[in-house]
């Protein structure tokens, strides 16, 4: 059982959640209230980590911050080392591709506020971000705890990007998904099916508490 | 807000599975906002936390962790230096690494994966500080552009095998004669290596293939590991009537009892030189395996796996 | 303290008005679905920018488009009621009003909202989230919260269409009572006329974005143009009556400048005030007392003017005492009747067509 790499795994998905929380607000909110000319682009642009298979977005993503790339030496010089194989790197790999588990389940979360409430809210006298603390979260809350629990659970589990960008460096970037491949290449049928088990119970765990807690909170609203 | 027994019931169930009976409590009513949504939140979980000691220890055990990922016991341990080392050495390496641990007190982190993988990685700036690679070539085209120290030195030099799972129709012998038989019977379903795009023991099981005139007719039913280390697994989980692996591969204790292997002529392929180099950013911890490497007590484990060595010092 | 707009656009919906509402003043905006009452409505509120606008409150400008002066609408101080109420479904009724209190902070703020709340008459029920109250419930609950913005331009966007008839009644009733408490403009937005004569002081008819009348309710109800517009069947007058007494057979007597009108028992006390709506097209004329006629009501009138329409009817506007009333008859009796401006004749008004809604408080 590498604790390490689960332990890796946990950090990177809590991380990830942090940091997507307020991006799926305002990249969700945004998407549900504005129409726009290539409104439909930029929600296919959003879906795309989605589509495209991980070896391809982490081939991109390599060309992106790797050390040719202007932001891997900017990032190399500032902080002395490079940006893919480390933690930060996959930390920014793991924000991009779970971008559509985030803003997605969000932005259908706001939409179902309906208009005349937000409306409303203005004609009360409350600017966009009063209404959106006092009006729109307290009623599109349940779309953004479905993007933020899928967004957990799914950097859980994710292994293409994170061998392609990640490198596989025990207690940086060798995640738990990494630690179980590795072990099945090693013969060491015990230890992967080990730490499958832990993951499965892990991320259950995870899903059931959230939606008990949501449900909870739910009827104590009502 | 009062509770319904419905509700109360519905939570009981839930938790009485994990083995503690719930109380209920209440949420201040009213709630305007986000601020107030979180509250709400949080209390749900203190409830929670408060009915199931087994959470609260969970609980407070992830507290510690979190608090001890950033102490300093951890600290100490991330700055063994990564190596990256060729799949094929998947189990020697790790022994060499026990060894050199036992003997100096030094740590490193071991990071396992296929030739060509790595070489790849090393050009775009992973952070590894030595590279013990399964061929020569790479080492080469890297020291070439100055990803290496220096030209890195010769460790061992490697055999592949002709490897079939217990219960395979397909018996191993040298010089695959039993394979172009199957082959031509039409038996054969699958067949494993190793990448020969870019891991060294699957450019030589190719090789060898060509060398036995079976290549063409051997695609159809061949499939590819990562590196070599996938390709043993592929090739002895049942799911492939054989394949052509590392020989320290199918020497090692997790692999041998699961097949039979027979050792495939040296002629039948380019030698497999194994060359491992220092990187730029190698500390001393790196510089000192480097040199263990090359040492009495590694090559012993190594010869035990199966290399040749080149001279040693 | 005046809201002045004026809107004119070729998008969407083509609109091209101005008018001026005064303070304390209610103005009907009445037009059909689609031609563009709701949209002007928007305007003001901030909800919707025109090409060509400006809606300017108590000398300050809310929207300029020539000038580029536009006010976000949380920076209005506008009041809107909106047709499905759009209270917020997860606050209670007195949260939904305090809501829009930003002046007073703290316990003062939740007794400024009981006050509002128990001027629409719903103390008690604050309490309740929406989904918790009935449709009647709900829409004062929307009043009070406009209200609570103490706002500049109080805005109605049909907003009694979504309730039942006799919720609707009450309900106008206490828009009626609340008029008293209003000092600002407030603009009504319907298709009922009936509505808009029994509310308004004035009234702007809309027709596919133009105004075709606009004009004090009884001027505008008269106006050929107007009725053309929402349809010659709308044709009415709002009669003043004060109660006399309630006969027990089932009628009540009312007295009008013009003489008693006798109604099916009205729901008030006696000396109560009311206006009465009536009928164009219910009202028959006669040169001489007619006898022996079932209808309880005939009054002394003097034809004022005579309108014929482009049909087969003409439109009469009578004076009934000091009050007016419009009759619509044919062309055929008015030849054959040789009616002319300046008449004395008898209007003759059944007390079974004057419709329960269409008595209202004065």
């Amino acid at each position: 059982m590498d604790w390490t790499a689960l332990w890796l795994s946990l950090r990177l998905a809590a991380w990830t959640v942090i940091f997507l929380l307020p991006v799926a607000v305002f990249a969700g909110r945004f998407l549900a209230y504005r129409k726009f000319r290539g409104k439909g682009v930029a929600e296919a642009l959003v879906m795309l980590p989605l589509v495209l298979p991980p070896t391809v977005f982490g081939f991109y993503l390599l060309l992106a911050f790797g050390a040719d790339s202007p932001l891997g030496q900017f990032w190399t010089a500032t902080f002395g080392q490079p940006l893919v194989f480390s933690f930060q790197g996959l930390l920014l790999a793991s924000i991009i591709f779970n971008l559509p588990f985030a803003i997605q389940p969000t932005q259908r979360g706001f939409e179902a506020v309906p208009i005349d409430v937000r409306e409303a809210a203005a004609c009360c006298g409350m600017s966009p971000w009063r209404s959106l603390w006092q009006v729109e979260l307290p009623l599109a809350w349940p779309g953004l705890l479905t993007a933020m629990v899928l967004t957990f659970a799914h950097t859980l589990g994710e292994f293409g990007i994170v061998l392609m960008v990640g490198g596989s460096i025990p207690g940086e970037t060798k995640t738990i998904a990494i630690a179980i491949y590795d072990r099945v290449q090693g013969f060491d049928d015990q230890g992967a099916a080990t730490m499958s088990a832990v993951l499965v119970a892990i991320s259950l765990f995870t899903i059931t508490v959230t939606y008990w807690l949501s449900a909870r909170v739910g009827r104590r609203l009502s | 807000m009062r509770r319904s027994l419905e509700e109360t019931r519905a939570d009981q169930r839930f938790l009485r599975g994990l083995g503690r009976r719930t109380q209920s409590s209440t949420c201040t009513n009213a709630w305007t906002n986000t601020w107030n949504l979180m509250i709400c939140f949080v209390k749900a979980f203190r409830d929670l936390l408060m009915n199931l000691p087994l959470c609260r220890i969970a609980f407070v055990a992830a507290v510690l962790s979190g608090l001890l990922a950033a102490s300093p016991l951890t600290m100490a341990r991330s700055d063994a230096p990564v190596l990256a080392v060729a799949s094929v050495l998947q189990f020697a390496v790790v022994e060499i690494a026990e060894a050199f641990k036992a003997e100096t007190g030094m740590e490193v982190r071991l990071s396992f994966g296929s030739t060509g993988n790595f070489t790849r990685q090393i050009r775009q700036g992973a952070p590894f500080e030595l590279f013990i690679a399964a061929d020569e070539q790479f080492i080469a085209g890297l020291h070439a552009d100055g990803f290496t120290l220096d030209a890195g030195a010769l460790y061992a030099v490697g055999r592949v095998v002709i490897m079939v799972p217990h219960g395979s129709d397909l018996t191993p012998d040298s010089h695959l004669d039993q394979l172009a038989q199957m082959l031509a019977e039409g038996r054969l379903e699958r067949f494993a290596i190793a990448n020969p795009d870019h891991a060294p023991y699957g450019m030589r099981a190719r090789e060898a293939l060509i060398r036995k005139g079976i290549w063409e007719d051997l695609l159809p039913a061949m499939v590819f590991g990562e590196n070599v280390a996938q390709a043993a697994q592929f090739t002895l989980s049942g799911n492939a009537d054989g394949g052509i692996i590392a020989y320290s591969l199918a020497l090692a204790p997790e692999v041998s009892p699961r097949g039979t292997f027979a050792l495939i002529p040296e002629s039948w392929h380019e030698p497999l030189r194994q060359r491992m180099a220092l990187l730029p950013d190698a500390g001393k911890v790196a510089k000192a395996f480097y040199a263990y490497m090359q040492e009495a007590s590694a090559r012993e484990i190594m010869t035990r796996y199966g290399f040749d060595l080149p001279a040693g010092h | 303290m005046a809201l002045e707009v004026m809107v004119r656009t070729r998008a969407t919906i083509p609109l091209d008005l101005a008018f001026r509402v005064e303070p304390g003043e209610l103005l009907a905006l009445v037009g059909h679905s689609g031609s563009g009452k709701t949209t002007v409505l928007r305007t003001i509120a901030g909800l919707w920018r025109p090409a060509l606008a400006r809606v300017q409150v108590n000398g300050s400008t809310w929207l300029d488009t020539a000038a580029g002066v536009e006010q976000p609408t949380h920076r209005r101080r506008v009041g809107v009621v909106f047709q499905n109420y759009a209270l917020f479904p997860h606050l209670t009724a007195a949260q939904n009003v305090a809501s829009a209190i930003d002046h007073l902070r703290g316990p003062r703020r939740r007794i400024e909202a009981e006050r509002l709340l128990e001027l629409v008459s719903l103390q008690g029920l604050g309490q309740r989230k929406p989904a918790q109250l009935s449709g009647g419930e709900q829409q004062r609950v929307a009043v009070a919260r406009a209200l609570a913005r103490r706002p500049e331009a109080l805005l109605l966007d049909e907003p009694f269409s979504a309730v039942d008839r006799k919720t609707r009644d009450k309900l106008y009733a206490e828009i009626i009572a609340l008029r008293a408490h209003l000092a600002m403009p407030a603009v009504l937005v319907t298709h009922d006329m009936n509505e808009a004569q029994l509310l308004a002081d004035r009234m702007v008819v809309i027709d596919a974005g133009r105004m075709v009348a606009e004009g004090s309710t009884g001027a505008v109800m008269s106006n050929p143009d107007a009725l053309r517009a929402m349809g010659i069947r709308e044709a009415a007058a709002m009669l003043p009556a004060i109660i006399d007494r309630h006969e027990p057979d089932g009628m009540t007597r009312l007295t009008t400048s013009a003489g008693n009108l006798w109604l099916p028992t009205v729901d008030a006390a006696p000396g109560a005030r009311l206006r009465v709506r009536i009928m164009a097209h219910e009202v028959m004329l006669a040169r001489a007392r007619p006898e022996g006629l079932s209808a309880q009501n005939i009054l002394p009138a003097r034809i004022i003017d005579l309108q014929p329409g482009d049909g087969p009817a003409v439109l009469i506007r009578l004076a009934l005492g000091e009050d007016e009333i419009l009759a619509r008859v044919t062309h055929r009796a008015v030849a054959s009747l040789n009616l002319q401006a300046g008449d004395e004749i008898h209007a003759v008004l059944k007390s079974m067509s004057i419709a329960r809604d269409h008595v209202t408080a004065g």
